[in-house]
């Protein structure tokens, strides 16, 4: 197979909001990471890709068909939308097990793929406390055991790491890596290059719904790199984990703007993201969760697109 | 520091048809359902004040309907009974209303339609929740009735089997109007309250204004634009009950008739609906 996805003038609009713009893009074997700021189209592209949207212009193949419509193909996905949430009363087990039955799984298969998903992405112990006492990361690894638990050809992940604490961050990425070596397809967005960039090289930037760069990270690296970027915790202690942080030569800034926040800035992110479990496991200072604002990322694509 | 996790690995698993999925969004919704109290309060009230009134209407004929026979005819007055329709349009917006607009709201649907369901699987599950909550009130209390009339010795088994045959398709006929009109009137909105609202709009927002207007113009036939009284002037006619305003075959195709198009339109709807976020 040559891509997993392909794109060719692909136009969205939302009344007079243009969601994708002409979007011509290729997606790869293996591991593609879509990466944009807010609003860039990614869950545009996304729900176009599985079939929830219609594209005005233009046309898109997933695996080799057209995704409108196409109902069969839903069996050879897995789905982890960013912000839905199915039912907080569910526990997360019965919201594993009850999308594992729409598959068609009979009801004990079900039952015990279900709890085989929820331990790869560890949350076997609150398999069943319902979801709406979960944290957002806990939420996030949710709907990444019930987008991998049938066994698909491709994941398309939404922002699966939005929110996530530093521990989640490794597990979902880790899960994604072992899905990937395994001989899945993976399309993943994220407006944070450097999350993506510790599971994969493949990268497409997307920016106003436009694929504004394709290819090998690298060659953006440098160009980021002069961009510090930003990090905010949410936390109880922030002032203590400022601390903990400043130690690290490559934090440009420290800030709490509220009680429970801090926001720093780093000018080698793949460095800080690399130390940072190990900082929060040794002084078990407690991080709620962590994001980056996408100024910095903003700015990188200013520049490229002029 | 060392992180141990356990690893991914890809595995082949026999898949079941169409109808097991379906079970599987029903059985979600009703487990949902009697987890509220609300739902578990309207249909333990509706079911027994209905069952209750009608038992007492079998139990105390003569001081109620004095010179009424004990014939089917009788079984008009259960299946007229008003707490039919208020309990059936409670339940109606108390369930139905929220079935597919919190769906819309939570942006679930994305999640349903991530999987191998098409949006008819979607509505006809739906529809397999919603409408064994409304017959609970529309049918069964019609079909204990006569039962009981049957085993009191009050009324004999050949009547009372008849009864309980007209009385379940008459309820089926209204509880699919009421379950298709409040899955319409659930995928316009996000809002479930709006669609509850609208359905309380199309119990009373017809019935009472073609009441009064038929009265006082002395033109009865605005009461067609009313579905309990189509479903009374087909209650009516199947019972052998007198007073008949309407043409039960026109009462008959108007409900037919609603429940179809508001089917046809709230599939079309879903088919048009683009879940949208982020």
């Amino acid at each position: 197979m040559s891509a997993v996805a392909e794109a060719a003038g692909v136009s969205k609009w939302y009344g007079e909001v243009l969601g994708l713009n002409a979007f011509t893009a290729s997606f790869g074997t293996g591991i593609t990471g879509l990466v944009g700021p807010n609003g860039a189209g990614k869950s545009t592209l996304f729900k176009l890709l599985i079939g929830q949207l219609h594209a005005n212009q233009g046309t898109l193949q997933l695996l080799g068909e057209n995704p409108w419509n196409n109902v069969p193909m839903m069996r050879r996905l897995g789905y982890c939308p960013e912000h839905n949430q199915m039912y907080g009363w569910l526990s997360g087990q019965q919201f594993v097990e009850a999308l594992l039955r729409l598959d068609g799984m009979p009801a004990a298969k079900a039952s015990k793929e279900a709890s085989a998903a929820l331990k790869v992405v560890g949350l076997s112990g609150a398999a069943h406390r319902p979801t709406r006492t979960y944290s957002r990361g806990m939420r996030q690894r949710a709907k990444l055991a019930q987008a991998l638990a049938h066994d698909p050809e491709v994941l398309i992940l939404d922002e699966p790491l939005s929110g996530a604490d530093p521990m989640a961050r490794v597990q979902i990425l880790r899960t994604i890596a072992d899905f990937a070596k395994d001989g899945g397809h993976v399309l993943m967005s994220t407006h944070v290059l450097y999350e993506i960039e510790r599971i994969t090289n493949n990268i497409v930037l997307i920016h106003n719904g436009k694929a504004i760069a394709s290819g090998d990270i690298h060659a953006i690296r440098a160009l980021i790199d002069e961009h510090p970027h930003a990090v905010r915790f949410e936390t109880s202690q922030p002032r203590q984990l400022a601390q903990a942080l400043a130690r690290m030569d490559h934090v440009v800034s420290l800030e709490v703007p509220a009680e429970d926040t801090l926001v720093i800035r780093t000018r080698k992110p793949d460095a800080f993201y690399k130390e940072l479990p190990g900082i929060v496991a040794d002084t078990k200072l407690e991080v709620r969760g962590l994001e980056s604002p996408d100024d910095s990322l903003e700015a990188v694509f200013r520049y490229l697109v002029g | 520091m060392s992180i141990s996790l356990p690893t991914y690995t890809r595995r082949e698993m026999p898949l079941l048809g169409r109808r097991h999925r379906l079970r599987a969004i029903i059985v979600t919704g009703l487990r949902r359902e009697f987890k509220r109290p609300a739902t578990i309060v309207a249909t333990a009230v509706g079911v027994g004040l209905v069952l209750v009134s009608s038992i007492v209407f079998v139990l105390f004929l003569g001081a109620f309907l004095p010179g009424q026979a004990r014939d089917l005819s009788f079984f008009f007055v259960p299946a007229s009974n008003g707490a039919i329709l208020f309990f059936v349009t409670l339940m109606a917006s108390v369930v139905g209303s929220a079935l597919i607009a919190d769906d819309l709201n939570s942006m679930a649907l994305t999640l349903y339609l991530s999987r191998p369901i098409t949006h008819a699987d979607y509505l006809i599950a739906k529809a397999a929740t919603l409408a064994p909550l409304i017959s609970m009130i529309a049918v069964l209390p019609l079909v204990l009735t006569p039962f009981v009339a049957a085993l009191l010795g009050l009324f004999s088994w050949t009547i009372a089997l008849e009864a309980i045959g007209l009385s379940v398709l008459l309820g089926l006929l209204f509880t699919a109007f009421y379950t298709s009109v409040t899955l319409f009137l659930s995928s316009l909105t996000t809002r479930k309250s709006y669609a509850a609202a609208g359905v309380f709009a199309v119990t009373f927002g017809l019935t009472i204004p073609a009441d009064i207007l038929s009265s006082s113009i002395g033109n009865s036939a605005l009461l067609y634009a009313s579905p309990w009284e189509d479903y009374l002037a087909l209650a009516r006619a199947a019972f052998g009950a007198s007073g008949n305003q309407l043409d039960w075959p026109w009462a008959l195709a108007i409900l037919l008739a609603a429940t179809v198009v508001a089917s046809l339109a709230t599939y079309l709807r879903m088919k048009a609906v683009e879940v949208v976020s982020g």
